[in-house]
């Protein structure tokens, strides 16, 4: 982890021994946790609950939307939008239930990873708000506001502004504000829209919430149901010892933290960072020997960048601008993540060949990807000095495979791999050209041969007499037949029988004879 | 003055005299073998195969130097580098199917399919492939392939220390080229009859029942 990316920011709750009444429990047979006493710079905690989120997460078309869950191996319906909700669509429904009231529903699979970059990006929204955002769980933001109300003209305009934002984004958010994260969290969770600044206020508040917004293992939860424990005030007029050990001093602790007798520290979010810079020329320029050179100049400023925040990116954009037409892109990506501009400036200079500017060109402008943290690996010891330096390899797989893939693009260059299949046609596939290359292959041995070359569709031959045909000449047999059947799970079934033979001008030829529906003769691979 | 002193002369030039100064790949044929300067395919060099059509058995002639060179765990020629080498297909005719490979005993994960869009792509791609010292074979099926070409490949052959292997039609068999070894594979009714046209520091040499 680099510094920087992630900062951990401590609670204001400093430890003191000093002891204090606790404010919670008569009966007091467990040593109290260590109590806060009032510090100078108050936190107010603003928390963003989205109980929408999966559905909010892909909004993009005006018809009647359900997202599904899979439970149990069935398709379900988790959240549906206002549309469908009037169609009688409810949550809890199989997917055909609702498909039958309402055919034009569109179903969309729940996603953890669309709706993790959605957070990702309110958190970098919320950023304008406060200096602390925290991406609590999966569909809560916290926002540390009591550092930001005076520049906002004070709590009910920060309120309101955070509010109006999210709508106008699309997002029905609940929101609650507290003087401890987890209290915030929790009132938000039991939708109260309330704001408690005072720390005394906040006990009475969290007493009367309900234990399902704790989100607590669901047995715990039963058990504490079925004692006749149902609110926060309950819990809190439990013995403190009994109640640890019963449901774990975690539990405890939780209550502890909500009420701000215990520091809650959070991580703190921060939007990954991006490079951009633009050179701007006087004026135009067509001389690419020039333009290389401020692409490097750029390149350098780029490593700068990233070295000093230890990171490293794997796709680069250069544009070109021009004066009339639209501007020229170059991208660039990379096997592994690196900043070196020595090496990008190699593989910009493979595509900068071939690349066509329809016009003299008066800026240009260098914008990284995504960065993330380099690792940088130790170089190792070698004890062999003596070895000649031109039997040295000069690049590594990985960069030849970069190289080649900048100049004849991204689908020319893969590596092979086996698959578990029968089939002769599934049981190969590529491989990118820059994913994990070195991984292991599945080894399969066929009994009987398989051609080198394989043909990218069986062709058909021609007949004569029962005998295939291959330009013009009859194939002799050699071996076969070897039987292939089946694949009726994917409605793509075969049943051929599998012949080695030869061709009068010496080819060696893997035909077969189709045993479905017309038994004709097909090539498929050719024995190199 | 005896026949041995004579022969120390540094004037006195033998046709075989770069045997054994470049060991050779042994190519899984000893009749091949002892036919080959080296005792085997010539590393770090260009080597042309000539056919008429695919499926003669161009491939199999390879395929044992090839699966040695894709399981060799410390090669030679990479110096500290303990990295088996890769073997490179430039603009391969067909789809090379891989559970035949791995019958061969060819380690899948050391393979790499190039499909460039034309000839100087592909030219591009070979030099860059055998250059980078970190291909052991590279096998390219050029269309046309000239005189000039093949000093390019030999000489990237050369720097990489990696094998090329360029595939042509027979009608290049009238072209010169700075191939080290020139095969000619020819059909001949009971098998394929492999013609060494051309073999630096051998002679050549006819090897009828091979395949």
């Amino acid at each position: 982890m680099p510094a920087g990316r992630r900062v951990k920011r401590a609670d204001s709750a400093t430890s003191s021994a000093r002891q204090q009444v606790l404010p919670f429990a008569e009966p007091l047979p467990l040593a109290p946790p260590v109590s806060v006493t009032p510090t100078p710079v108050r936190r107010l905690w603003f928390c963003v609950c989205l109980p929408k989120l999966p559905l909010e997460a892909c909004r993009s078309s005006t018809e009647a939307l359900a997202i599904v869950e899979e439970q149990h191996g069935n398709h379900r319906v988790l959240l549906a939008d206002a549309a469908a909700l009037a169609a009688g669509i409810m949550t809890g429904q199989s997917a055909n239930a609702a498909l039958a009231l309402l055919p034009t529903l569109k179903l969309e699979e729940r996603s953890h990873v669309r709706e993790q970059q959605v957070l990702e990006r309110l958190a970098s929204w919320l950023e304008r708000f406060s200096s602390f955002v925290s991406i609590a769980d999966k569909d809560l933001l916290l926002l540390e506001i009591a550092g930001s109300l005076r520049l906002f003209g004070g709590l009910p305009n920060l309120r309101q502004e955070i509010s109006q934002g999210l709508g106008v984004l699309g997002f029905s958010a609940a929101v609650a504000i507290a003087p401890t994260p987890l209290a915030a969290t929790w009132l938000a969770r039991a939708g109260r829209r309330v704001c408690i600044r005072a720390a005394e206020n906040l006990g009475p508040a969290l007493r009367q919430l309900p234990l399902a917004c704790l989100h607590w293992p669901a047995g715990q939860r039963e058990s504490l149901t079925g004692m006749g424990i149902t609110t926060i005030g309950d819990c809190l007029r439990l013995p403190r010892e009994g109640f640890a050990r019963r449901f774990g001093v975690e539990r405890l602790l939780d209550l502890d933290r909500a009420l701000g007798h215990l520091p809650d520290p959070r991580d703190s979010w921060r939007a990954p960072e991006r490079f951009c810079a633009d050179y701007e020329m006087t004026e135009e320029q067509s001389d690419r020997e020039l333009l290389l050179h401020i692409c490097r100049e750029l390149l350098l400023s780029h490593e700068q960048f990233l070295l000093a925040r230890q990171l490293g990116t794997q796709r680069l954009c250069f544009s070109f601008f021009h004066f009339k037409s639209v501007a020229t892109e170059l991208h660039l990506g990379a096997a592994l993540a690196d900043r070196s501009a020595s090496h990008w400036f190699d593989l910009l200079k493979i595509r900068f060949e071939v690349l066509r500017l329809p016009e003299p060109v008066i800026a240009v402008r260098l914008r990284s990807g995504l960065s993330q943290p380099l690792q940088a690996e130790t170089a190792r010891l070698s004890f062999n000095n003596n070895a000649p330096a031109k039997q040295k390899r000069r690049y590594s797989i990985t960069q030849l495979a970069e190289r080649l893939v900048a100049r004849i693009g991204d689908h020319a260059v893969n590596a092979l791999t086996m698959v578990a299949e029968h089939r002769p046609e599934y049981a190969w596939s590529v491989r990118g050209p820059l994913s994990d290359w070195s991984a292991n292959t599945l080894t399969m041995i066929a009994d009987s041969k398989r051609p080198l070359w394989m043909l990218p569709e069986p062709a058909l031959l021609p007949a004569d007499s029962g005998y295939p045909l291959h330009q013009g000449c009859r194939l002799t047999l050699l071996e076969g037949p070897e039987r292939l059947e089946t694949g009726w799970w994917d409605e793509q079934g075969i049943s051929r029988d599998y012949y080695t033979a030869v061709s009068g001008v010496g080819m060696r030829l893997w035909v077969f004879r189709n045993r479905q529906r017309t038994p004709n003769w097909y090539l498929h691979g050719i024995f190199g | 003055m005896s026949l041995e002193k004579l022969l120390e002369n540094p004037r006195v030039w033998r046709g075989s005299s770069q045997v054994g100064t470049r060991s050779g790949l042994a190519s899984g044929y000893p009749k091949l073998d002892r036919c080959l300067p080296g005792g085997g395919w010539p590393r770090g060099a260009l080597t042309e195969i000539l056919i008429g059509q695919y499926g003669i058995g161009e491939l199999r002639l390879l395929m044992p130097a090839l699966a040695q060179l894709s399981a060799e765990e410390t090669p030679a020629y990479t110096g500290e580098v303990t990295e088996p080498g890769w073997i490179a297909w430039v603009a391969p005719p067909f789809q090379p199917y891989a559970p035949a490979l791995q019958q061969h005993g060819i380690d899948l994960s050391r393979m790499l399919i190039v499909r460039p869009k034309d000839d100087s792509e592909l030219l591009w791609s070979a030099e860059q492939a055998l250059s980078s010292g970190t291909c052991a074979a590279v096998l390219l099926w050029p269309d046309k392939l000239d005189d000039q070409a093949s000093r390019r490949l030999q000489l990237a052959a050369e720097k990489g220390n990696s094998w090329a292997i360029a595939f042509r039609p027979l009608a290049a068999r009238q072209q010169a080229s700075a191939a080290a070894l020139r095969l000619e594979l020819q059909f001949t009714g009971q098998g394929t009859r492999v013609h060494i046209l051309k073999s630096r520091g051998g002679r050549p040499t006819v090897l009828n029942d091979l395949l």
